[in-house]
């Protein structure tokens, strides 16, 4: 009985709050415009899925999202293997990483809208902003903790200063890559949804937008469940990845290593 | 002699959120003296640590009686202190501090904290050491610091679980020549949980061999040397050799038997 | 010192690049004004006092909504770590709220409460709130029991295991999670402003750049990334004060 009861508690705390909620909606202590009641929401969240105008602000959100998460990759993993390797690039990228990864980047909205306009790139090059550091920086430290030995034992079988980064550097730091993977792409998700709030162009953060404008409770509540829902989602698919990408890869070899 | 701590009938059941309860210890019965040593061997996993940790307090018994002086064992003890393998240091706290740390607590006046301090940091050659945090400090330091911390509020009983396990062979063998010659100085009652036989038979003046899970004791064995045979610096003596010998026969069955089980 | 100004080196060839490739022609005035002209409008701008206004309006926003946070935050988290109950009450309102990105809520607190001081409070408080939550249950949570054990054995009651063992012990998560926190604050605080206010550095940015004046929102860009990182830098030299004994820290 009380095991039950300690299975159930987590659950009734959300229900009792979502009931509390629907009671004090239904029974007018607050207007539907300062907070829609939760069938409201819910009913309006069907209604969108039905229109299919929800399918199109999703799948723009997530095109912009995955490009830019895309390129920054592309930028941040090479960047940061030399960074971790080639003392050069140490030298003049660690600075530029300690002042950036900390200062709200957010506000280059404003200089990007400067130089992209409005639509989609100012977008994905702000989400690849702030995608680009947490990979730069988990990958700058992994390659940098790459244990010595095995480099030297590389270098011994005759392998090349660039390919070691490729073939040994890179495979030793996957899982801090990873790592910092599993932080950026929501953020990139998040970014590409909060330039939407700010430069409009379709996609959820649009959608919410027009929907404050017009005093739609509903369907600004309904936006943020989506996107709760989606941000959830990402986080789940990037820990799972990262599970089967690692699963062959660290526990079998990495660690023998 | 007297008895210090007496075990009847010990049972330690750990409970499991799914599947069987794990069995520690099942029907251990013990005799302490006052004022020995006594050192606890057996295979890993065979509850020795448990044991301790029922007579310090930490954990209840699930059947059986414990008893320190005549009475039960119920919460943590006054009279018991304890040292850990890995030391348990307060990390945010310096030498002094973590030496300090118990006396504040039993309000001991101000001055004979420091003056307590002071002897147990000169004593366990911690002096030069006393604004250094722990991880600023080897192994050894460190279970020093543990010990001093330990005898500065002068328990009755001494329990050590492991204690020079995680040091390396040379801290190791020094630590325990000193710890031999602290308590020949000031007489506790001491129980010593150990992996390494030699290190037991060295130390204790009896060792007692537990059985493989659920542990109960499987032979008490008189290990008191001679003189000569405790200054021989590498632990050599023949005299030494042959007493562990004798010990490690038991524990082997011991070891095997768990090794069958498949721990 | 001399290394710190080494360190500084590549930041002033990133400026060098920027006032030479203006100056050059290379890249028009209305897409990147020179530095010098940026830096001349900033001076002007923080001696005319139009700056300082936004600014002290921006820094008693983020002040507000960030400690209030913390102020909850750390004896939520560890109150939830000591008392189970509370734990099990709390524990799926955050897993819950865990994933809602937290600009999102900007438009519903504007509902609630307007777009003055109190939306940007509301906003940052949330915000901040769950990182600081979570790492001081973490922390509290994952304290050594051997360590909660020593302390009883050298005769430290239950109730006083919190404050003696619990909260130092996990001090450096709770102040990591502080950490992060802080940088949180100051994104909800730009994003908040730029989207609706009549105050702030964030307004100030918009205002600016939907007016043309672009050399002085470069100036207003600069101040609030140099903010940030100031913040940051300030608050981790703090941290590595608390932290002398812990081995990550201490160095």
């Amino acid at each position: 009985m009380r095991r039950l009861w300690r299975g159930l508690s987590p659950a009734a705390t959300v229900y009792g709050l979502l009931l509390a909620w629907e009671g004090v909606c239904r029974a007018g202590l607050v207007t539907p415009f300062l907070l829609p009641a939760p069938s409201a929401i819910a009913w309006r969240l069907g209604q969108q899925l039905l229109a299919g105008d929800l399918a199109w602000h999703l799948a723009l959100s997530l095109y912009r999202t995955l490009v830019s998460f895309a390129l920054a990759l592309l930028i941040a993993v090479p960047l940061g293997l030399a960074m971790g390797r080639v003392r050069g690039v140490r030298w003049f990228c660690e600075p530029l990483l300690a002042v950036g990864f900390p200062a709200p980047k957010i506000v280059f909205v404003q200089v990007f809208m400067l130089w992209f306009g409005l639509h989609e790139l100012p977008k994905i090059a702000m989400a690849t902003l702030e995608g680009i550091f947490p990979i730069l920086s988990a990958t700058y430290l992994g390659a940098l903790g790459v244990d010595r030995s095995l480099l030297w034992s590389a270098r011994n079988l005759g392998t090349g200063e660039v390919r070691l980064l490729w073939k040994v550097v890179l495979p030793a730091a996957l899982p801090q890559v990873l790592n910092g993977a599993q932080i950026a792409l929501p953020i990139c998700f998040i970014v590409v949804f909060v330039t939407e709030m700010l430069l409009g162009g379709g996609g959820l953060g649009d959608a919410m937008m027009l929907a404050q404008r017009f005093a739609d409770s509903r369907g600004v509540f309904a936006g943020i469940v989506t996107v709760s829902l989606l941000g959830y989602g990402t986080m789940r698919v990037v820990a799972w990845t990262r599970r089967l990408l690692l699963h062959w890869h660290v526990e079998t070899q990495v660690r023998q290593l | 002699m007297a008895v210090k701590i007496e075990a009847r009938g010990l049972y330690k059941v750990y409970p499991r959120d799914k599947g069987e309860a794990v069995p520690a210890l099942a029907g251990l019965d013990l005799q302490v003296y006052e004022n020995e040593f006594l050192a606890i061997v057996g295979p890993s996993g065979c509850g020795k640590s448990t044991l301790l940790y029922l007579m310090a307090g930490f954990l209840d018994a699930t059947a059986g009686e414990l008893l320190l002086d005549g009475r039960p064992i119920r919460g943590p003890q006054r009279d018991c202190g304890i040292v850990f393998q890995h030391f348990a240091l307060f990390p945010w706290k310096t030498v002094k501090g973590n030496i300090l740390y118990g006396l504040e607590e039993r309000k001991v006046p101000r001055a004979e904290r420091e003056r307590l301090a002071r002897h147990y940091i000169a004593q366990m050659k911690l002096t030069g050491f006393e604004n250094s945090y722990p991880h600023q400090l080897s192994g050894g330091m460190k279970q020093r610091v543990a010990i001093a911390r330990t005898l500065a509020l002068d328990p009755a009983v001494l329990l050590m679980d492991e204690p020079f396990g995680a040091l390396d062979a040379q801290t190791r063998r020094l630590m325990q020549e000193e710890l031999l010659a602290l308590w020949e100085r000031k007489k506790k009652t001491v129980v010593f949980v150990t992996h390494d036989v030699r290190e037991a038979v060295y130390l204790a003046d009896r060792v007692a061999v537990m059985t493989a899970r659920p542990g109960r004791i499987k032979a008490i064995v008189d290990t008191r040397l001679s003189a000569a045979a405790r200054r021989h610096e590498l632990l050599e003596s023949e005299e030494l050799v042959a007493k562990a010998n004798a010990v490690w026969a038991l524990v082997r069955e011991e070891v095997e038997k768990s090794a069958a089980l498949g721990e | 010192m001399g290394g710190r100004l080494w360190r500084g080196v590549p930041l002033l060839v990133l400026a060098l690049l920027w006032e030479g490739l203006t100056r050059g022609g290379l890249l028009p005035p209305e897409v990147l004004p020179p530095l010098d002209r940026v830096l001349e409008r900033w001076a002007a701008f923080w001696w005319g006092g139009d700056l300082l206004p936004h600014l002290v309006t921006s820094l008693w926003r983020e002040a507000t909504g960030f400690s209030l946070s913390v102020a909850v935050g750390v004896p939520l988290g560890i109150g939830m770590a000591w008392v189970p109950r509370l734990r099990r009450a709390c524990e799926p309102l955050l897993a819950l709220s865990y994933p809602v990105p937290k600009q999102a809520l900007i438009p519903v607190f504007m509902l609630w409460l307007g777009i003055g001081h109190a939306s940007k409070i509301a906003v940052i408080f949330v915000g901040c709130l769950i990182p600081v939550v979570i790492s001081s249950l973490n922390g509290a949570r994952g304290v050594d029991p051997y360590l909660l054990w020593s302390a009883t054995n050298l005769g430290t009651p239950r109730h006083r295991l919190l404050w003696r063992v619990i909260v130092p012990a996990a001090l450096p998560d709770i102040l990591g999670g502080i950490r992060m926190a802080l940088s949180i604050s100051f994104i909800l605080l730009v994003t908040s402003e730029i989207l609706a206010a009549r105050a702030g550095l964030g307004y100030l940015c918009f205002f600016l750049g939907e007016s043309g004046a672009y050399e002085e929102m470069f100036a207003v860009v600069l101040t609030v990334v140099l903010l940030g990182f100031g913040a940051d830098r300030l608050y981790v030299q703090g941290m590595r004060r608390l932290l002398v004994w812990h081995l990550e820290e201490g160095r």
